[in-house]
Parts: structure tokens; C-alpha cells; sequence
């Protein structure tokens, strides 16, 4: 009886998932097998080719500059995110209010117009290459646009608050106790953050990693107008083959190899975080 | 600082005396000197203050600590015991005053440069390592001994805590007494000169709570280790204590053997705060060296008077009574007040009977058959052992309708 009434209470959010999540995603699946005319309309005739295509070497290496830019867009979310999330857990409530406040800040206007921003600071009439040019420092403009660096630095800056906030919360949640336990044993503040406070905000850090990992592989418009499309990632592939390409079929199919990509990740992170999957779900 | 410039002068007034003594009394000045330093007491603690904001949490606390006791600090929650714990572990800094460990300030030192070591009111065992690897964690970041001498080590301490055979288990995997002597050996392994007890039994159910106070005074025997444990329970601190501090809002009320702070409360905080006692309003009639006469309502008693209060003839004083040193008798019986029982009550090994006296109503608690098997209604006697009275002078706090 109890048992029931709970899968009763179930069967909105299922109706929700499969009407928005579930259909669309076979409707996906089933595309990503179906052909096209040469206009771009689909034609009901089953063909591997487009699954042929995305293991095609040209587009594997596709595959190889994304997940290399969503994984060192973690990585730099990390290392630059977790000495703010662990300052601000430890800070007093209004100055913790505060200082989360100006981390969801930028939230509030639009990533495209943020990811301009960081093109007039860059380009090489940017604020920065004129500061440089104007103290001396510099003869000529540094060259900093369209490089894969540029491409990180932007899509870094646009997720670092999801691995912030994932990090303040296991932060958060650290017993203090335990950091007054480790002092009170012997251990000095460099020992005590490498043996209790890194290991037990690990899944904090895994979750953050996660968060910020699997929109990196998809975003396109930061790489489109800070990398100037020099380097390839799966986002501009898709949103090609969608839109001047006229071959949704194959975009249909990047994107599920896309989503296989996203599951394994999210099971590496399963495992690391075991029980502890608070961190992603905030 | 103050504290090291004290020994410093110790040392030097003793190497003079020595030099210009030599020749003649060498024994007897060695002998004077050794004595200036086997009295020096283990820790002390000289006129430490401490605020939180603007709340002062420790007012001018001085006392000794001696080598190898078992000093409780006893009080109400928010007197200020768990914090002056944490001044003397490095967990809090002191606003005055300071700390000397074998006559050598430690105020201000980290707390892991300091040689005593807590037990934690949550047992605070890291999550992330086993059994084994928490105890080991002290030796291990201090270096202070190789991986093969740790084993050994970290048997001993299981050992004495009778916790062999657990070293691989999580601390989840631990019921809440396992993880209570875990946290004792991860503590004991470091060979602190001071064990800092932070209300440790406190989350235990009342059966383990009794078993492991009987086994923290063994184990403290048997380690010769210094004990300071802090509890608001003051049968845990009774059972356990050589000494123990009374301590109420920040000021220490009263240090002494279990017995004497149980039968010799010097004030009317530690008289209310220690066993239960009837408190009543009375009279002094006349006093002698040990002995004083008080008048309640009708009655007149003989009361014993320690000296240690200045009770003066013709004021009034407050009587207080342990409930359990108090007789009821059904025959008349000198010194003794004459009441109506109000109500009898057996709860288990004991028989509570509350009885009107004038117009207060006191409460005795026996524990053997009862002399006179009265009923309510009955007129029965009351009288009382001798060393279960005392007589105090009232003082601020007090209020009849306290009582």
C-alpha cells in the first residue's frame, strides 16, 4: 500500500520527464540512423553512415579537443574555484551572503554578452593590450584572440560558479571538529587541509568537476566568437551540421555520442562521490 | 611569558644558592631546591580571563593541576568549563593570564605544538580513515616514530582500550561507546602529558554511560596519565574525581575532593548545584566552635557549623540538607523537626516522602526499610546524620522563593 502510494506520487514527474526529456531524446536517437535529400529534408530510409562518420579520425579528433577543453576547463574551475569556495565557507554569515552574491552576480546578464566582454578585453584593440601598449611594456598588440587558450579562459569563466558553490557545500558541511582534532593531534594547517580537509570535500570537488565538465562539452557560442572556430569542438559541430550544414541526421548523431560521453562521466563521478552525491545535486 | 620569567628566576635564585652554599650544606640545599621543584604542579592556570564579544566567559580563574589526577571541572552548561578545556588544548586563545605546563607558559602556543591532547564531545574520528589510521594519524604527522614501532604502538592503545581487532573498521562501522575509546587511544597514543576530556560520556545511553565511567577511572589508573574532564553530571564527576572545580558563570565556586565538596559546600551555588538538598530559612540562636543553634519556625536544632562561614548569632541563615542523610522516625527523637507526611513515593531502590515542617514542605529520601512505615496523614520525626547539614550565611542569589 505504501509502496504504491509512493510510485503514485511518482508518476508526475515521470509524465514530465518522458513528455520533455524522454520522447525528444528518441526522437534523437532514431534520427541519428535516418538519411536526407540533398535539400537537407529528411527521408525515412535507415543508414549507419552518420555513426560511420562520427568515428571518422577527422571527427574523433573533434571528439579529442573537446573533451580536452571541458577537461581542463575543470581542472582550472578547480584549482581557481576551491580557494574561493573554502575563504567564503569560513567566512561570517553576511560576509558569506555577500561574497556567494557577487559569485552568482554575472548569472545575471547574458553569457553571450559576457563571453563580448571578454572580447573587448582581449582583442587587439582590447583594454588589455592597450593598457600594455599605453605603460610601455609592449611595443605591438599581444595576440591573445582566437586560440584554444582564449576558448578555456571563457568557457572556464562562464562555469566557475557551479564548481564554487558545489565546493562551498561540502566545505560547508565539513565538520569543524574534525580540523580542531587534527591540530589538537599534532598536525600543522598545511597537513590538516592535505589529510582531512581535501579528502572529505572531495565530493565536492567531483561534483563541481562534473557540473562545469559537461556543459564544457557543449557549449559553442564561446569558442564560435572567443576561439574564431580555429579549433573544432563538438558544440560548433553540431550547431553546423544543424544550421549551415543542413545535415541534422548527423548532428542527431554527434549528440548522442555526445550524451554517451556525458553518461560515462557521470558514472566515474558516481564512483568517487559513492553515497555522497549531494554535491551535484544542489 | 610572565610564566617563564618566574621559572627562569627559580632556577637562577636556585644555582646561586647552590654555589654559595657548596661547601657546607650541600645535601640539605639539594634537598631544599628539589623540593621547590616536585611541588611544582603539573599545570597551572594564573588569573585566566576570557571574553566572547563583550561576555566575559572566564573571570581571573587561577588553580594548580597536579601531576597524574583526575581533576574534573563541574558545571551548568554555559559556565565556562568546556571553554577554559579549550584554553588549556590551544582550541581558544585567553584574553589575560596565563597557562604553565611544568612551569613554562604555553599561552599562545598552536595547539599542536602543545603536549596535551583532547577526546572530543562528538569524538570528532575522521570519516575518511580507519580505525587504525585515526589513531596512527598523531604519530604520523608528527614524524614521531617509524612505521614499524606505530603498529606496536597502535596495538598497545587498542589494548587498553579493549578494542583489538578493530583497527580495519570505519568509524560508521562503530557504535557510539567504540568510537567514545577509539577516540581515547587516538588521544593516549600520543602520550600527552594532559588527557582533555570534553563531556565524552555525554551522547551514551545511561547503562554504557556508568560502565565507561568505571572504565575511564581504571583506564586513568592504569595509564598514570593527567586527567581533565569536563561534565555538567555531577554523579559522573563524584564517581570519578580525585578533585574536582565547581564552576558557575565563569568563576570557580569551589575546588576540592569529591567529599568535601559534597558534604562541605562553601557556598549557596554549590549547596543547590551539588545533591539535593532542603534549603530552609532560619534563624541563628546561638553558636558555639562547632556547633550552632538554629530556630525553625517553632523548632529549635542543633546544627553542625564547619567554622568555615561566619554565622553570627540573632541573623538568619540558611539551613541546607542532604534529602538522603535526612531520617524519619515515628517515635519522638531530640533534635529533630516534627511534620505531617504529605505524600510517600517508592521510585525502585528508593522511598521519597514529602513532609510539612512549619509551613515549608521538605523532602526525605531513604533508601533502607523505613524505621516508621507512615503513611500521609501520619505526625512523624525528622532527623538527620550530622555531617548532612550545613549551615551558610545568606549571600546574593539566595531568595526564599526559591526555595
Amino acid at each position: 500500500m505504501q509502496t504504491l502510494k509512493r510510485n503514485l506520487l511518482a508518476v508526475p514527474i515521470l509524465v514530465w520527464l518522458g513528455l520533455l526529456v524522454g520522447i525528444p531524446l528518441v526522437f534523437v536517437f532514431v534520427l541519428s540512423f535516418l538519411s536526407r535529400d540533398s535539400l537537407g529534408t529528411i527521408v525515412f530510409q535507415f543508414t549507419l553512415e552518420n555513426w560511420q562518420r562520427v568515428l571518422d579520425p577527422i571527427y574523433l579528433r573533434v571528439f579529442r579537443n573537446s573533451l580536452l577543453l571541458a577537461f581542463l576547463t575543470g581542472l582550472v574551475t578547480i584549482v581557481v574555484g576551491y580557494p574561493v569556495a573554502y575563504i567564503t565557507a569560513n567566512l561570517e554569515p553576511k560576509k558569506r551572503a555577500l561574497s556567494i552574491g557577487l559569485i552568482m552576480l554575472p548569472f545575471w546578464i547574458s553569457s553571450l554578452l559576457r563571453t563580448y566582454g571578454w572580447m573587448i578585453l582581449l582583442g587587439n584593440a582590447g583594454i588589455v593590450n592597450n593598457i600594455l601598449l599605453g605603460l610601455g611594456i609592449i611595443d605591438k598588440p599581444l595576440p591573445m584572440m582566437y586560440k584554444f587558450g582564449t576558448t578555456l579562459v571563457g568557457t572556464a569563466y562562464m562555469l566557475i560558479p557551479f564548481a564554487i558553490v558545489a565546493i562551498f557545500n561540502s566545505v560547508d558541511k565539513l565538520d569543524r571538529s574534525l580540523l580542531e582534532a587534527s591540530y589538537d593531534l599534532g598536525a600543522n594547517r598545511r597537513q590538516t587541509f592535505f589529510n582531512i580537509t581535501l579528502p572529505l570535500t572531495l565530493p565536492g570537488i567531483a561534483g563541481g568537476f562534473t557540473l562545469v565538465f559537461i556543459p564544457a562539452l557543449g557549449l559553442f557560442y564561446v569558442s564560435d566568437l572567443l576561439g574564431g572556430g580555429n579549433t573544432i569542438f563538438l558544440g560548433n559541430l553540431i550547431n553546423t551540421q544543424v544550421t549551415r550544414g543542413r545535415n541534422r541526421p548527423l548532428a542527431a548523431a554527434f549528440s548522442i555520442a555526445m550524451i554517451i560521453v556525458v553518461l560515462l562521466v557521470i558514472s566515474i563521478y558516481g564512483k568517487v562521490a559513492k553515497d555522497d552525491a549531494e554535491g551535484l545535486f544542489l | 611569558m610572565r610564566g617563564c620569567r618566574r621559572w627562569q628566576l627559580n632556577e637562577h635564585f636556585d644555582r646561586q644558592y647552590l654555589l654559595n652554599y657548596t661547601n657546607f650544606t650541600t645535601t640539605i640545599v639539594a634537598q631544599a631546591g628539589k623540593g621547590l621543584f616536585v611541588k611544582q604542579p603539573l599545570l597551572s592556570l594564573v588569573n585566566i580571563n576570557k571574553f566572547f564579544g563583550d561576555f566575559h566567559v572566564l573571570k581571573d580563574i587561577s588553580f594548580d593541576i597536579r601531576q597524574g589526577e583526575f581533576l574534573t571541572l563541574l558545571g551548568p552548561s554555559g559556565c565556562g568549563k568546556t571553554t577554559l578545556l579549550r584554553c588549556i588544548a590551544g582550541l581558544e586563545s585567553v584574553h589575560s593570564g596565563d597557562i604553565l605546563l611544568n612551569g613554562s607558559s604555553i599561552r599562545g602556543m598552536a595547539p599542536n605544538k602543545r603536549n596535551v591532547n583532547t577526546v572530543f564531545q562528538n569524538y570528532a574520528l575522521f570519516p575518511h580513515l580507519n580505525v587504525y589510521d585515526n589513531i596512527a594519524y598523531g604519530p604520523r604527522v608528527k614524524k614521531s616514530m617509524g612505521e614499524g614501532e606505530l603498529k606496536g604502538k597502535v596495538a598497545d592503545v587498542l589494548e587498553l582500550v579493549q578494542m583489538l581487532g578493530y583497527e580495519k573498521r570505519m568509524p560508521h562501522q562503530l557504535s557510539g561507546g567504540q568510537r567514545q575509546r577509539i577516540a581515547i587511544a587516538r588521544a593516549l597514543i600520543n602520550e600527552p602529558a594532559i588527557l582533555l576530556l570534553d563531556e565524552p560520556l555525554g551522547a551514551l545511553d545511561l547503562k554504557l554511560r556508568k560502565h565507561m565511567q568505571t572504565e575511564l577511572s581504571q583506564l586513568q589508573k592504569k595509564t598514570g596519565t593527567t586527567f581533565v574532564y569536563v561534565t555538567h553530571d555531577q554523579e559522573e564527576a563524584l564517581n570519578m574525581s580525585d578533585r574536582i572545580v565547581v564552576m558557575d558563570q565563569g568563576v570557580v565556586q569551589q575546588l576540592g575532593s569529591p567529599r568535601d565538596i559534597y558534604n562541605n559546600p562553601v557556598n549557596y551555588f554549590v549547596t543547590t548545584f551539588i545533591g539535593d538538598r532542603n534549603i530552609l530559612q532560619v534563624k541563628v540562636v546561638e553558636t558555639s566552635e562547632t556547633h550552632a543553634q538554629v530556630q525553625f519556625g517553632e523548632h529549635v536544632v542543633t546544627i553542625r557549623n564547619s567554622g568555615q562561614h561566619r554565622i553570627e548569632e540573632g541573623q538568619t541563615a540558611i539551613l541546607a540538607v542532604h534529602m538522603d542523610k535526612m531520617r524519619v522516625s515515628c517515635e519522638q527523637t531530640a533534635n529533630a523537626f516534627v511534620g505531617e507526611v504529605l505524600s510517600v513515593h517508592y521510585a525502585g531502590s528508593q522511598i521519597r516522602i514529602r513532609i510539612k515542617v512549619g509551613n515549608k514542605s521538605i523532602t526525605v529520601v531513604e533508601y533502607q526499610k523505613i524505621d516508621c512505615d507512615c503513611e500521609a496523614g501520619d505526625q512523624v520525626y525528622v532527623t538527620w546524620e550530622d555531617h548532612g547539614a550545613t549551615l551558610l550565611p545568606p549571600e546574593d542569589g539566595w531568595a526564599e522563593g526559591e526555595v
